[in-house]
C-alpha cells in the first residue's frame, strides 16, 4: 500500500478537498486492510477478495472508496444508511470481517492533540494524523452474511414487475399477493409522482457532429404531457 | 457476572473486592481485603460498615475484576522512570517516581486514556518536581467488573509513544552567567543576579562554572558569550539589558553569538522579557529585571525542564500563558499554587 500522506493527498484531489474526513477515511481503510490482511486491495489479484460496507455518506466515505478501490458497480462497496462513521471490511477469502468505528470522543481530542492549530476543521485534519489507531477507532470482529445475489459477479435473477412490466435484478424485487414488484410501484420509493416526459432533440446519439452536449445545454425543452 | 447476597448467607464465600471503612478525621482503608473469607464474626461488623448484601464474582470469559484490571492500566500508563507494585488497594493502584526529576505526562493521551468508559487516572502537574518516591499518578477501573477489550484499549492508549506518565531526571550541568550593565561593570551599583541564580543552579545539584560581567556593550556580551561556549558550559544565564532602552543590547549581542533560534517575550508575569535562545543546541536564558524582585518567575519554570533535556521553543512559551500569572501572594507557596500549572 502507498504512504498514508500519498494517500490523503490522492484522496483529497479526488474527493475535491483535503478534509478531516478524508484522513479518518485513509486511516479507517489502511487499519481495515491490515486487519484482513491485504496490502493492495487495488490490485488484480486482490481486488475480488473486498467487500466495504461503508455506514456514511460522508467524506470520510469517498476516501474509502479511493484506497481500497471498492465501487459500487462492482458491487464491492456497499453503502448502508446508519448515519455512523463506520465501515466493515470484509475479506472473502478468509470470510473474516471487521467493523471499524470511527470514535466520538477523538472528536473532543482534537485540541489535545494539536492543540497549537487554531481552527476546529485544521485542529482535527492535525489531530487526526497524530492520533493512535486505538484513540480514532473502535474495532469490532464481525459477521457479514452476504448472500449470493449480493455478490460481485453476473446478475443472478431477474424478474418482471407485475404492475409496471420493470425488470428488476439480484431479488430487489418486492413480493405483494405472490406476485413480483418493482420498489417505485409500492409505497416505498425514495421519489413521487412520477410521469414520463418527451424532450427536444431526442433523437441525439454521440459524436453527433450538428449537436453537441454542449450547445444542446442550454437549448432543451421539456415536453410535459 | 455479580450476584448479590445478604450477609448472612455470605459466611464461608470471598470477598469479591476490598471493604473500605471511613472514620471521619481518623482512618480510611480496606476494613476487610479482597478474597478474605466472610466468617460468622464478620457479619455485625459488616453491617456496620452499612454492608447488607455482598457481590459474588462469577467472571464470564471476557470480564475481568478490577485489580486484574488495574494492573493492565497500571502497565500501560508507567513510562520511564515510574515504579508501581502490583498491589491494589481499594481496586487502585499509585504510581511513583523511581527517581529524582520532573513529571511528563502526555496530557493527549491521559485526555485520551480517560475518555475510556469505566477507567480513570488522576496526576499529578505536568513538570512537577518530584523525588524518588513521591506519588505521582493513581489508577483504577471504576466497576467491580467489567469486560477486559476496553480496558486493554485504554492500556494500549496509555502506552503509545513513550508511556503516558514519565519522571525525566534533572542532569547535573555547568553553567555560565554574565551579568550585563554597565552600571554594574563599573561599580556603580552592587550585582544581585550572580548568587541568587547561582542558588537556583546549585539547587538542583548542577554547579555554576563561570560568572562574567559584561557592559552594555554588543561586542563584550558576545564574546562573554563564546568564552563561556569555549569553556564548556552546557547552559548560559544572561542578566540586564533585555528590556527595550536603547541601552538593552543583551539579546544583539546573543545574536552575534551565533543564536539562529531565539525567542523573546513569554506568556508569562512576572517574565514577560524572559528571552530563550540556543547556538548549538546549548541554551542561552535571557532573565529580565523581575528576577531580582520576584521570588519565583518564569526562569523557575523553564530552568528544570531545561535541566531535564527539554527543547523550550516558541510554542513551549506560549502555552505557558495559561497559569502563567503569578497572583504575587503576601507568602509565596510555589510550588504549591497554580502559577505555571496550566501546560
Amino acid at each position: 500500500m502507498e504512504s498514508f500522506d500519498t494517500l490523503v493527498n490522492e484522496a483529497a484531489r479526488i474527493h475535491g478537498h483535503l478534509c478531516p474526513g478524508q484522513v479518518i477515511g485513509v486511516r479507517m481503510s489502511m487499519l481495515g486492510c491490515r486487519l484482513i490482511g491485504l496490502d493492495e486491495p487495488k490490485c488484480h489479484d486482490q481486488i475480488k477478495k473486498l467487500i466495504v460496507y461503508i455506514e456514511m455518506d460522508r467524506c470520510a466515505g469517498d476516501a474509502v472508496a479511493y484506497v481500497t478501490g471498492v465501487k459500487l458497480g462492482r458491487r464491492s462497496l456497499k453503502f448502508a444508511d446508519y448515519g455512523i462513521m463506520a465501515a466493515t471490511f470484509i475479506n472473502l477469502e478468509t470470510n473474516i470481517a471487521f467493523r471499524i468505528v470511527s470514535t466520538e470522543e477523538a472528536r473532543a481530542l482534537a485540541p489535545f492533540y494539536a492543540p497549537d492549530i487554531a481552527g476546529k476543521s485544521a485542529q482535527q485534519l492535525e489531530a487526526y494524523k497524530l492520533m493512535p489507531d486505538s484513540v480514532l477507532f473502535r474495532v469490532q470482529e464481525v459477521i457479514v452474511k452476504l448472500k449470493d445475489h449480493d455478490m460481485p459477479g453476473p446478475t443472478r435473477k431477474k424478474v418482471t414487475c407485475a404492475r409496471c412490466g420493470q425488470v428488476v435484478r439480484d431479488h430487489r424485487e418486492v413480493i405483494i399477493d405472490n406476485n413480483p414488484v418493482c420498489r417505485p410501484c409500492t409505497d416505498d420509493a425514495y421519489f413521487s409522482d412520477a410521469r414520463e416526459i418527451t424532450w427536444e432533440h431526442m433523437d441525439w446519439v454521440p459524436n453527433n457532429k450538428v449537436n453537441n452536449f454542449n450547445t444542446l445545454l442550454n437549448n432543451t425543452t421539456i415536453k410535459r404531457s | 457476572m455479580l450476584k448479590k447476597v445478604p450477609v448472612q448467607k455470605a459466611v464461608g464465600t470471598r470477598l469479591a473486592h476490598d471493604i473500605t471503612e471511613i472514620r471521619p478525621g481518623e482512618f480510611k482503608g480496606a476494613a476487610f481485603k479482597k478474597g478474605h473469607t466472610v466468617c460468622d464474626d464478620d457479619i455485625c461488623r459488616l453491617q456496620k460498615l452499612g454492608k447488607n448484601h455482598l457481590y459474588l464474582v462469577d467472571l464470564e470469559e471476557d470480564e475481568i475484576h478490577e485489580n486484574q484490571a488495574a494492573k493492565i492500566l497500571a502497565n500501560g500508563l508507567a513510562g520511564v522512570g515510574i515504579d508501581w507494585q502490583d498491589d491494589p488497594k481499594e481496586g487502585k493502584i499509585t504510581l511513583h517516581a523511581a527517581i529524582d526529576g520532573i513529571i511528563s505526562i502526555n496530557i493527549a493521551s491521559l485526555a485520551a486514556f480517560n475518555m475510556i468508559d469505566e477507567v480513570m487516572c488522576a496526576t499529578q502537574h505536568n513538570h512537577s518536581l518530584v523525588k524518588k518516591g513521591d506519588l505521582v499518578a493513581a489508577t483504577r477501573a471504576i466497576p467491580l467488573v467489567m469486560k477486559r477489550a476496553p480496558i486493554e484499549r485504554a492500556a494500549m492508549i496509555a502506552a503509545t509513544g513513550e508511556g503516558t506518565i514519565a519522571v525525566k531526571p534533572v542532569k547535573n550541568i555547568k553553567a555560565g552567567l554574565i551579568i550585563t550593565g554597565s552600571e554594574v561593570y563599573n561599580g556603580l551599583i552592587k550585582d544581585g543576579f550572580a548568587p541568587l541564580l547561582s542558588k537556583k543552579i546549585e539547587d538542583f545539584g548542577s554547579q555554576i562554572l563561570s560568572v562574567e560581567y559584561a557592559p552594555d556593550d554588543t561586542k563584550l556580551i558576545k564574546q562573554a558569550i563564546i568564552r563561556c561556549l569555549d569553556s564548556g558550559c552546557e547552559l548560559i544565564l544572561l542578566t540586564g539589558g533585555m528590556s527595550v532602552d536603547p541601552d538593552d543590547v543583551t539579546r544583539a549581542g546573543i545574536r552575534q553569538a551565533g543564536a539562529i533560534e531565539m525567542h523573546y517575550g513569554t506568556a508569562v508575569l512576572p517574565g514577560a522579557m524572559f528571552l530563550v535562545a540556543y547556538i548549538n543546541d546549548i541554551p542561552l536564558l535571557g532573565v529580565p529585571a523581575c528576577g531580582l524582585h520576584h521570588k519565583i518567575t518564569v526562569l523557575d519554570l523553564v530552568l528544570p525542564r531545561i535541566m531535564a533535556g527539554e527543547h523550550i521553543g516558541k510554542k513551549e512559551l506560549a502555552f505557558f500563558g495559561h497559569g502563567g500569572l503569578c497572583m504575587d501572594c503576601k507568602e509565596c507557596t510555589y510550588p504549591h499554587c497554580p502559577f505555571g500549572k496550566g501546560v
